[in-house]
């Protein structure tokens, strides 16, 4: 058995096991008999145990024989020939992605066997661990991606899995608004990644990021492309990255998102799911030294977040929603790392704060006991000090700044009359265009829905 | 410009506005009182949830809930049905509780028709279908409905209606039938429908042809009688209003806002920074926030700074502003009240805390002034005015005042259909077929029988039904209860009289023999358990059950505390302060550990802040990846890492010595040096009156061990802890009082005055306080160092009793656990209980006084022994050491009554309806402001009880057993006005035993224990159903292998003895 074999199997499991843990959990429940919960306990955590060795195997394997750079080729599953395209599955792990994948089974895992516990006996039981399952996949497969449609398929999963558990509790509205407004914003920073998918293919003839990314192993690869391209693209990308990892303007669905259960909340928005976007900048971050200004943007765009987040969190009056704000604190200031080059230290900071958030978020329910005790060894009641922005703002911008970070930067307003009310107004026209082209047509009754009339004794008529 | 004309109104006719001003208050005032009164969630007290309607009978209280909350009054119909299936509910119940309805007046409803118990019997028994036009609509068209007779309308009743739809159509076709000549129109239509040749129908036909007749019949029927007046629907909100019109919700906009500014107003040191103006109240610091100009592009909020700018410069109050919007919005001067109860109640957990924050919030770390509700509702009325417009604008297309946008929004709305007539016909179509009434004679009915028969029928509407549903179920509890009661009591009564007969002729009497140990635990039902399993382990031992406070009302300090807290129930203020010392010796490890405990406080404070912020942050998370260590093991390994925890927690917690500071040298008490304690006669009172409680006042009585046994809860990740304590401490943990008791009882000095007061406690008799934790059922003993080594034998002996006691606990209670195998051991079953304390993730760690049912006040020798399943308060009382007054009872009952109905009816309601009475599910809650939780990002704060606390709750009111006389019963109910009401009102069931009786029938020798049960405001003789109860030899044998609700047993523990 030569080490490329061993590398191969190993890989193989590392990305097989979430895909049929999803498929063991999903396939049962298509045919209408769900798993028991203990069943499925045991699968989930032979799913995770069985990626997680393999990733750690990898790891040691690499460490051992110096290798940097180990790709599993899972060959073309589409190709149209004519169009020069190839939908083509390919897994990398270097010093990036094996991190990442680890990160994730870890956080995923400590965050199943909580969640076995928090949900036991609730109804959506096996829905929750059907939409973890496909995150867990989502996440390995855009960790490990080689070619950027892999990066795209796993990235689809993850947002159609996170959307789904933010409106976990779909007997509520609220929680089904909410889950809407995130795929929205998903579904825009999709959009971005796909332009810059397809302008890579355009480019580079492949969605391969060795050929986009030149050859040497992360962090040492150089972009392929020259800087005007690579500033075209990185853009598209920091678009999608910014919807991801809800910095702004898009951070409005991150505080929306506390809607599903605490676990969920916990992996996907404190941890993991928010760090996405940052990972592909990451990534990426070969684009970011071809072009200047690219990375100028970048730098930008973290600290505006950083500080929006810092300040937003310190008003927070609920715990989530404090913790959702020091995240996107986080992930500013993660996003400003990257931009400045420093690619270890963001890898770093990214799995360090995830760990940290994972565990606040988790204990977030004993705040109230820990604040008792803290409170009664310090010998006073909590009730904050002055922070930075008391001591150092004026008086008379403080309420400004106040109501600015209460009403979260008013950032949901902005997208809603900037970007959302001119479509919907375009729509509207044109919906009222072609009604009145039918109209002419046809007659003025022709296009207005079937109005039902409820009289009040039909019974009559059906007898 | 609205505001500054409203002003000088005020100016022109002071003494009138005053007097709107006064009016205004006074609504906001009575809309309180349907808030909810839950406080603060870090002291929890169980209260009846519907308080404000107390004053009503239960079952239009529930009802009145129903219009005011939108909230179930009992479970659904399709619900009690099924427990019918599962023989919860007996046919024989229903008809019991049927029969006692209608009493007299149970007739011959319409002469063939059925009496009116059987019509209402048949009507619970079968589910009615009763929905829209279009549902029925439904049902006609795509069900067979029409063309089958219901499943379950049995065989013979088939016949019986084919045969007779047969009979009525040959008669008919004849001519013999003496029918009118609207049947004649009746007979062509079906014929012409179903073909001429009926001679040639198949027998599907015919039931084709039947139901269609029955159908036409009802329906002819129903045309007859006179119509419901067509009612228009009108809204007194403008919310309801445009709600209707548009489908869009007001409350989508305010709430955003409102939810979001009140969190921060009234948070108590949550968010780093307190928001601006905060000291000057909630309309004011709203005011200054959000008249700020410039800000943000929330349309809907357009508008909104500049008049709030123009309030805060003309310095309009908030009554003022209330009257300003009351008129915008067109509420007329009587609708207020009612319009200010329902806006308040939209929000209403916001609401309600913002009242109890003003109005017991003076202690709070951030205390709210009065007032804030009035300002709450200005600024809600605010935003109400700026959305509405919005929302005028955008659905209707209509901008200007509020009132054209509300006319408009009227003309719009569609007047929904009332009872119409087919909805009418086509119940009695269901309950004609139940019943096999016969079409013809459907047919010959008068006008005048069937304006009867619809009245009957529909007067014994859906909630109606319920109710009946519920009383049954409610029903087969109680006779069971009182059953098991009746026969329990006889049983013992005959072994006691035997055994005492063999004691005298072998000349040792069972009364000499003193009890091996005794205790006194909570009256609490998780303890019934507790108890029951000690005295079975060591049959000489006596328990007893008495508020878990023990009569110590105090603030409490702990040596590791930094505040005193109160320990007593809820309605009591204490004015006596007790701190923790710990000894001379312990001084300086005392003090060094406080600085360390101190100096890491500080350190975690800070970290925890830190972490949110924008440096803080990068180094706690670029050092995060050692947060893995305690967020892995404490998820996986929950068992292993609090052993860590607890193992280097020693180290920073004070000395394992301390003592109480219990005596008060000076003469006022106080939480300052010399102030704080007793004096020995306020100890003498306290040691009496809870010696006078449990009934035990003979020397001979007192064993030379007594264990006082406070209890509380402990588990993680939970903000509803406190609930899970000891409600008679104020959702605290009781071991403190515990302790005191026994400290007090010890004291020689007391114990000269306890004498002087009757009760003479023998000298050889040492108390001693412990501390039962519910959740992990361990057990702390207190200043076992001076137990003096004469009783050192006997608290060995006690404390093995204990130690199996608990095992057996914690098997009992793992039987309720889904997550627990049946086949556990004691040993893995307190080991169960215990990862469940310790577990993060864990959202039931214990189910505390879910499937709470019954009261039991009396002495414990006629329960002792009964298999009451945890599902019991157990009080004692010796009325044969009552005063002719009754006066212990009554101070007991005082206490007891409205605490345990309390529990039990917060209970009752967040389980009939966990979403609008409870706080919904646990897992998405969210804790704001350190007061209370939301579900996810944003809501109203919830309260009640979680869905996962409440999941096995029976919800039945709660049964007392009193043992005392139906007179002394009627006397305190006279007296006290909370136990006339909760009883009269049928807020709980009522019941005694005679306590004529003596335990080993000495006194009375003929008569049989007889039990009264209160209903219509008297009491009744309960009739034993059976005179049997089943018998097992042990606890385990009661309930191994089972997770539900069990009936009684008798534990043939007093069999063995006397064997």
């Amino acid at each position: 058995m030569t080490i490329a074999s061993v590398y191969q199997f190993l890989g193989l499991v590392v990305v097989a096991s979430p895909a049929v843990l999803l498929a063991v959990l999903a396939l049962p429940m298509l045919l209408g008999r769900p798993l028991g919960e203990s069943t499925q306990g045991h699968v989930t955590k032979a799913a995770i145990l069985s990626g997680l060795t393999a990733a750690v195997a990898i790891l040691f394997m690499m460490l051992a024989f110096d290798s940097r750079h180990v790709v599993i080729e899972l060959g073309n599953w589409v190709a149209i020939k004519q169009e020069h395209f190839h939908f083509h599955l390919k897994f990398v792990f270097d010093r990036l992605s094996v991190p990442f994948a680890i990160l994730s089974f870890v956080l995923c895992g400590t965050v199943g066997a909580f969640a076995s516990v928090y949900l036991h006996r609730e109804p959506g039981y096996h829905r929750f661990f059907l939409f973890y399952a496909m995150f867990l996949l989502g996440m390995e497969v855009s960790s490990l991606a080689g070619t950027i449609e892999t990066l795209f398929f796993g990235w689809e999963l993850v947002g159609l899995s996170s959307a789904l558990l933010v409106a976990f509790f779909h007997e509520r509205p609220g929680p089904v608004r909410n889950g809407l407004r995130v795929w929205t914003v998903y579904r825009a920073a999709d959009a971005a990644f796909l332009i810059a998918a397809l302008t890579l293919h355009h480019l580079t003839g492949a969605g391969d990021f060795d050929g986009l990314l030149g050859t040497g192993p992360w962090p040492d690869d150089r972009a392929a492309i020259d800087a005007g391209h690579a500033l075209v693209v990185g853009l598209l990308l920091l678009v999608a990255a910014a919807g991801k990892s809800g910095m702004v303007p898009f951070s409005g669905w991150l505080p929306r998102a506390m809607e599903g259960p605490t676990p969920s909340s916990a992996v996907f928005y404190g941890a993991l799911s928010v760090h996405l976007g940052t990972y592909l900048l990451l990534r990426m971050s070969p684009l970011l030294e071809a072009s200047l200004p690219l990375s100028l943007t970048v730098v930008l765009l973290g600290l505006v977040s950083a500080a929006f987040g810092s300040l937003s969190s310190r008003v927070q009056s609920d715990v989530k929603n404090a913790l959702a704000f020091a995240s996107l604190t986080q992930v500013g200031i993660i996003t400003v790392e990257i931009g400045c080059g420093l690619r270890y230290i963001a890898l770093i900071h990214m799995i360090g704060h995830a760990c940290l958030r994972t565990l606040q978020l988790l204990r977030a329910p004993s705040l109230l006991k820990d604040y008792q005790s803290l409170s009664n060894a310090i010998g006073k009641p909590l009730t904050g000090g002055s922070t930075f922005w008391q001591r150092f703002i004026p008086e008379r911008r403080r309420a400004w700044l106040y109501r600015l970070a209460l009403e979260r930067g008013y950032l949901d307003g902005f997208l809603d009359q900037y970007l959302v009310w001119p479509f919907l107004r375009a729509f509207r026209w044109c919906d009222c265009f072609e009604r009145r082209c039918t109209n002419w047509l046809a007659g003025p009754e022709s296009s207005t829905p079937g109005r039902i009339t409820v009289s009040e004794d039909s019974l009559e008529d059906v007898l | 410009m609205t505001a500054s004309v409203q002003h000088e109104d005020t100016r022109s006719e002071p003494a009138r506005t005053g007097d709107r001003f006064a009016a205004l208050r006074e609504a906001v005032g009575h809309a309180a009182h349907v808030l909810p009164s839950q406080g603060p969630i870090e002291i929890f007290v169980h209260h009846n949830t519907l308080h404000a309607f107390e004053h009503l009978p239960f079952d239009e209280a529930v009802q009145k809930g129903q219009d005011r909350y939108g909230a179930q009054p009992y479970f659904s119909e399709a619900a009690y049905r099924e427990m019918i299936g599962t023989g919860r509910i007996t046919i024989s119940d229903l008809q019991a509780v049927l029969q006692d309805e209608v009493a007299d007046h149970d007739v011959d409803l319409i002469d063939g028709l059925g009496r009116r118990v059987e019509i209402q019997l048949a009507m619970l028994r079968h589910p009615l279908l009763d929905g829209t036009a279009a549902e029925r609509h439904w049902i006609a068209a795509e069900t067979d409905a029409f063309d089958r007779l219901r499943s379950d309308v049995p065989a013979r009743v088939r016949e019986n209606l084919l045969a007779g739809s047969k009979q009525w159509l040959t008669d008919s076709i004849a001519g013999t039938s003496t029918i009118n000549h609207a049947s004649d129109d009746l007979v062509k239509s079906l014929l012409k429908k179903f073909g001429r040749h009926f001679d040639h129908w198949s027998d599907e036909t015919w039931e084709r042809f039947t139901l269609h007749l029955l159908w036409k019949a009802c329906r002819q029927g129903v045309t007859n009688t006179a119509s419901v007046p067509r009612q228009t629907r009108s809204f007194l909100s403008p919310r309801d209003l445009l709600f209707q019109a548009t489908g869009e919700d007001i409350n989508r906009y305010v709430h955003d806002v409102l939810i979001r500014f009140c969190g921060v107003f009234l948070d108590q040191g949550y968010a780093d920074w307190p928001l601006p103006d905060r000291d000057q109240g909630l309309y004011h610091a709203f005011l200054s926030l959000y008249s700020q100009p410039h800000h943000g592009p929330n349309l809907w909020m357009l508008g909104l700074s500049k008049e709030l700018r123009s309030l805060k410069h003309e310095q309009t109050s908030a009554e003022e502003s209330i009257d300003e919007s009351l008129d915008l919005l067109g509420i007329a001067e009587k609708d207020r009240e009612e319009f200010i109860t329902e806006t308040l109640l939209r929000l209403r957990g916001w609401a309600g805390m913002v009242r109890q924050m003003e109005v017991t919030g003076q202690q709070a770390v951030r205390p709210v002034p009065q007032r804030t509700l009035i300002e709450f509702l200005a600024i809600r009325l605010l935003l109400e005015r700026r959305a509405i417009a919005h929302v005028g604008r955008e659905s209707l297309g209509k901008s200007g005042s509020i009132r054209s946008i509300l006319e408009q929004a009227t003309a719009q709305i569609v007047q929904p259909e009332t009872l119409s007539l087919e909805r009418r016909a086509f119940l009695l179509f269901q309950v004609a077929q139940i019943r096999g009434w016969q079409p013809s004679r459907l047919l010959r009915l008068s006008p005048s029988e069937w304006s009867q028969l619809v009245t009957e029928i529909e007067g014994f509407s859906s909630i109606e039904r319920r109710r009946v549903f519920h009383e049954s179920f409610e029903r087969k509890y109680r006779v069971a209860a009182l059953d098991a009661f009746g026969n329990h009591a006889r049983r013992c009564r005959d072994l006691s009289a035997c055994m005492a007969d063999s004691g005298d002729t072998s000349g040792a009497t069972a009364s000499v023999k003193r009890p091996s140990f005794q205790i006194v635990c909570c009256i609490d039902d998780r303890e019934e358990s507790f108890r029951r399993h000690l005295e079975e382990i060591a049959p000489d031992c006596e328990t007893f059950g008495a508020a878990g406070f023990f009569a110590v009302v105090m603030n409490y300090k702990g040596a590791a505390d930094s505040f005193y807290k109160a320990l007593c129930p809820i309605v009591v203020v204490p004015n006596h302060f007790v701190q923790e010392d710990v000894g001379y010796t312990f001084e300086g490890v005392h003090r060094s550990r406080a600085q360390m405990r101190h100096r890491l406080g500080r350190a975690t404070y800070l970290f925890h802040t830190r972490s949110r912020t924008f440096l803080g942050g990068i180094i706690a998370g670029i050092t995060g990846s050692l947060a893995t260590a305690p967020l892995v093991a404490r998820v996986l390994f929950p068992h292993l890492t609090s052993r860590i925890r607890e193992r280097f927690g020693s180290l920073l917690q004070p000395p394992p010595v301390t003592r109480l500071q219990l005596e008060r040298f000076k003469a006022s008490p106080g939480p300052d040096n010399g102030h704080i304690g007793f004096t020995t006669e306020e100890m003498a009172d306290i040691v009496t009156r809870l010696l006078q409680d449990i009934g035990l006042t003979k020397t001979e009585s007192f064993s030379r061990l007594f264990v006082v046994c406070g209890h509380g809860s402990s588990s993680l990740n939970n903000p509803h802890e406190s609930a899970y304590c000891c409600g008679a401490c104020a959702g605290k943990r009781g071991g403190p009082n515990a302790r005191a008791f026994a400290e007090m009882a010890n004291d020689w000095r007391i114990r000269t005055m306890v004498a002087e007061r009757g009760i003479e406690i023998p000298e050889d008799t040492r108390f001693v306080g412990a501390y039962h934790n519910t959740c992990d059922d361990s057990l702390v003993f207190y200043d076992l160092d001076r137990l003096s080594a004469s009783h050192r034998a006997d608290f060995d002996r006690a404390r093995s009793v204990f130690e199996e006691a608990r095992r057996r606990n914690a098997h009992e209670r793992c039987r309720r656990f889904a997550s627990a195998p049946l086949s556990l051991t004691p040993d893995e079953a307190l080991r169960h209980v215990e990862a469940r304390a310790q577990d993060l993730a864990q959202v039931r760690p214990e189910y505390n006084h879910a499937t709470n049912a019954l009261c039991i006040v009396g002495r414990r020798d006629w329960t002792r022994g009964l298999f009451l399943d945890r599902r019991a308060f157990l009080t004692s009382y010796d009325p044969t050491q009552d005063d002719d007054d009754h006066s212990i009872l009554m101070r007991i009952l005082s206490a007891a009554v409205p605490v345990c109905a309390g529990i039990n009816l917060e209970y009752y309601f967040s389980c009939v309806d966990p979403v609008t009475f409870g706080a919904g599910s646990k897992l998405p809650h969210n804790l704001v402001s350190m007061l209370g939780v939301m579900e996810g990002a944003a809501s109203d704060l919830r309260t009640g009880l979680y869905q996962q606390m409440v999941e096995i709750h029976e919800p039945v009111r709660l049964l007392f057993v009193v043992e005392t006389s139906p007179a002394a019963m009627l006397s305190i109910m006279e007296r006290n006005e909370t136990i006339a009401r909760l009883c009269r009102g049928g807020w709980v069931q009522m019941a005694v035993i005679d306590p004529a009786l003596s335990i080993d029938g000495s006194n009375d020798n003929d008569r049989e224990p007889q039990l009264y049960l209160f209903r219509n405001g008297q009491f009744e003789l309960h009739e034993l159903s059976t005179l049997e109860l089943p018998q097992r030899a042990t606890s385990r044998e009661c309930y191994q292998g089972n997770r539900d609700h069990l009936p009684f047993f008798s534990i043939g523990e007093r069999k063995h003895d006397s064997e």
